[in-house]
């Protein structure tokens, strides 16, 4: 159902997420998409804990019995697969970048790399939390445009190639929000040093 | 609309007149320009029943809209049409100035028909169309008739066909601004057939992005990434696209003496670090762009041109056991001048290399000869010879010899520069390609070798087809819009979206971009099929299937194609065959594809 090497980049990259406090202890999902399917990590199963047995196959498109043990969010999962060329997707609850959602409508690094790789990240608003259709057309749409957008007050969903690569822009999101809010807990006034970033906010 | 010209010229050279037509903005929406807009052009005008040589079949000359913007590398343009080699879909594109120029003149795409009764050019400029009568011209080589047309850097710029397409020869290329190529799959016999010399380009119209704010800041950030690449700052402009001879050979995936070893043990004579340190004079750029591959060499002759980028570097070197830089330089050299498409002639070289050596072909011909080298490419433009199988191209020629599967080629065009056994995606590639084995449809270089975006198993299958299928839609559109594929090694989608919407004032996404990719990839498949390939098609020589590689970091391996194929189809929507399915059709706005299926 899942080779090796691909269980094994779950694995690590599970366990990668969990250890840096990027998730609970059973928050958050991932899949990545094999042909016409997509092989996700069970609800249920634990970030830092992934077994070979924590995964379902199940359909890209229409229904099967996989959703019976598939995570909660197959359905945002599925629509973002339809909607773009994503190859991986992972869903995480990092802590300061859901307390920054709470107060904006986009997220805007100030730091240089996080400038360098994002310049923008939005911030989608839906009343349902978790596996609704709401929540996964308004998630799959806006990540149409960018690598990883954030739902207001839940968690973030990145897209990559690879697993690595939406972990890695999972990773980088926290890091820019850490420094955001540290910065602002600082209180002094920021010396701008990049060209032109007055227009991320049109990214 | 910003970015299109809105106007189509086409030219009938059997009756010597033509007609102005509009874009259609719906069609330019849904497959931009470029490679898109040439093969729904050739959808409509070039069916089953026409031969690739005959005066029927179009030669579709088409630009985007990033083309002529100025934004960094939109200067590129494309051919399309029928091939002559492969029978398949034929889409080739360039750099240098021509692209930008022929965009100046006011149009977004050149339809060029029917046959002259004697040789002709083509002079486009804000005057108006000119056919005029090229005799004189007839048989000169491409740097001759190029600079004898007046070729003038950022003002006037010549395309033209050298003796190479002149004699039909399949593996022709069509040769623009004196050393820039469209060069796979016989473009230039195409235009040869048609007796048309060149194309000389003249324009004055700008074309000036509607959205300013947008593209400044586009143009800056597109070229901090540009800065901050260590390829497209440093490797690219310091030595060339040869920067990953060593690399490629290091990993055991470096073809070597027609594909009968993937490490090559005299690699680093041939590399882009021996071309900087030995024969270049400096390195130069096309038009609006800040990367500089472009290597300026000279030979201890002498002989001074540009060249050879990595794929030429090793079709006349490794290929062909080779490591005499001079030679293979010159070689480069004599092919831009012949009009002659360095891979599949270098290929074929090598081909023939073991013809001889199986005592299949009698000739004098051993590999590690290079003192043939010039020979045998001065014999294959003018038909001469052993020059007469080889302008064939590899496949027909070992065909010929009664060894077809010597030949390595997918769908009768030449592989690159890569050994698939040692990078199983890029086997695919190769074996799904729609014109054939080919390296800039969707190069799995970047995933398997570069970590662009990231680094994956080079010899794992499950998951692949996904990553191939991305990167040919990826390919598809930027050929489209059209940017240099060395752009993509630094910045991706958001930025071509951004840089379209800039440029057009229409809003686009990453993902709209990506779309348009499949939409453009599906219709050369559906193309394809309609001149009668199928599954069958899409594999590799049996060498890459079941002869191990003998030694190295990839000693023991076979391209695992089969479960790949699966997959990709899977992915794709196609059905067992390899067939898309009408839903994927209605999906991407292909209905008239499915109409026409139905007839």
């Amino acid at each position: 159902m899942i080779d090796e090497k691909l269980y094994e980049e779950f694995r690590d990259i599970g366990r990668d997420i969990f250890l840096t406090g990027l998730t609970s202890s059973h928050g958050g999902n991932m899949s990545v998409r094999v042909g016409d399917k997509i092989i996700i990590k069970r609800r249920g199963a634990q970030f830092g804990r992934l077994k070979p047995t924590d995964f379902v196959k199940t359909r890209f498109q229409g229904k099967d019995s996989g959703i019976v043990r598939a995570s909660t969010e197959l359905i945002v999962h599925r629509a973002i697969y339809e909607k773009t060329s994503a190859l991986a997707i992972i869903h995480a609850h990092p802590r300061t970048a859901i307390t920054l959602s709470l107060s904006r409508d986009e997220i805007i690094p100030i730091d240089n790399e996080g400038s360098y790789f994002f310049r923008k990240i939005p911030v989608v608003t839906v009343e349902l939390a978790s596996g609704s259709t709401e929540l996964a057309e308004a998630v799959s749409e806006a990540l149409r445009g960018y690598k990883i957008v954030m739902q207001r007050g839940h968690g973030c969903f990145a897209v990559g190639q690879t697993l690595e690569e939406a972990y890695h822009w999972v990773s980088a999101l926290e890091e820019v929000c850490d420094i955001i809010l540290e910065a602002s807990l600082l209180g002094e006034e920021m010396i701008e040093y990049r060209k032109h970033s007055e227009s991320y906010e049109k990214w | 609309m910003a970015g299109w010209n809105g106007k189509i010229l086409t030219i009938d050279l059997t009756n010597q007149t033509h007609e102005i037509c509009p874009l259609d903005m719906e069609i330019a929406r849904q497959f931009i320009g470029g490679r898109g807009l040439g093969v729904r052009l050739l959808w409509d005008l070039v069916g089953p029943d026409v031969e690739p040589l005959s005066p029927e079949n179009a030669l579709i000359f088409t630009t985007g809209p990033i083309t002529g913007s100025g934004s960094q590398t939109s200067n590129r343009f494309n051919v399309s049409s029928k091939s002559p080699l492969t029978g398949t879909i034929l889409h080739a594109n360039s750099g240098g100035w021509w692209g930008m120029q022929f965009k100046r003149t006011g149009y977004d795409a050149l339809i060029v028909r029917g046959k002259a009764k004697a040789p002709v050019i083509i002079e486009i400029t804000a005057q108006g169309v000119e056919i005029k009568d090229a005799d004189q011209l007839w048989g000169t080589g491409v740097f001759e008739t190029t600079q004898a047309l007046g070729q003038d850097r950022n003002n006037r710029n010549v395309l033209c066909i050298g003796p190479a397409g002149e004699n039909l020869v399949r593996i022709a290329s069509i040769m623009n601004d004196k050393e820039r190529a469209l060069a796979r799959g016989g473009p230039g016999a195409v235009m040869g057939s048609k007796m048309l010399k060149a194309i000389v380009v003249e324009g004055d119209q700008k074309n000036k992005p509607a959205d300013q704010d947008l593209f400044k800041f586009m143009l800056y950030e597109t070229g901090k990434l540009l800065k901050a690449s260590p390829l497209t700052s440093q490797a690219l402009p310091e030595f060339g696209t040869a920067v990953v001879m060593n690399v490629i050979n290091e990993i055991g995936a470096l073809p070597t003496r027609n594909f009968q070893q993937s490490q090559f043990d005299q690699a680093e004579k041939i590399s882009g670090e021996e071309i900087t340190d030995t024969i270049l004079v400096k390195n130069q750029a096309c038009w609006a762009c800040p990367i500089s591959c472009t290597r300026i060499t000279k030979t201890k002759s002498d002989k001074q041109g540009e060249g050879p980028e990595y794929e030429s570097a090793w079709a006349f070197g490794a290929q062909c056991g080779i490591d005499d830089l001079d030679t293979i330089t010159e070689a480069n050299f004599l092919c831009n001048d012949m009009g002659l498409d360095t891979i599949s002639m270098g290929n074929t070289i090598g081909c023939a290399m073991e013809l001889t050596e199986k005592g299949l072909m009698e000739a004098e011909l051993d590999f590690g000869q290079a003192d043939k080298l010039l020979d045998l490419i001065h014999d294959t433009a003018h038909r001469r010879g052993i020059g007469a199988e080889m302008a064939e191209g590899s496949y027909r020629m070992a065909e010929k010899f009664g060894a077809p599967e010597l030949s390595m080629s997918v769908k009768k065009l030449e592989m690159p520069a890569y050994d698939p056994r040692g990078m199983q995606g890029q086997g695919l590639v190769f074996a799904t390609g729609n014109r054939g084995a080919c390296h800039e449809e969707g190069n799995m270089l970047g995933p398997e070798v570069l970590a662009l975006p990231r680094l994956i198993d080079r010899f794992a299958t499950q998951g692949k087809a996904g990553i191939v299928s991305v990167h040919q839609d990826s390919a598809a559109v930027i050929d489209s819009l059209i940017y240099c594929k060395f752009a993509n090694l630094a910045v991706a989608e958001e930025f071509f979206a951004r840089a379209l919407s800039a440029v057009t004032g229409e809003h686009f996404t990453a993902d709209d971009l990506m779309m348009v990719g499949e939409r453009i990839w599906t219709l050369e498949r559906l193309f394809n099929i309609r001149e009668g390939f199928t599954k069958a098609d899409d594999t590799l020589p049996d060498r890459m299937l079941s002869e191990p590689v003998p030694d190295g970091p990839s000693e023991g391996c076979t391209v695992k194609l089969a479960p790949m194929l699966e997959e990709y189809y899977a992915f794709r929507g196609w059905d067992e065959n390899g067939v898309p399915r009408s839903e994927k059709l209605k999906e991407l706005s292909l209905e008239f594809a499915i109409e026409a299926e139905d007839d």
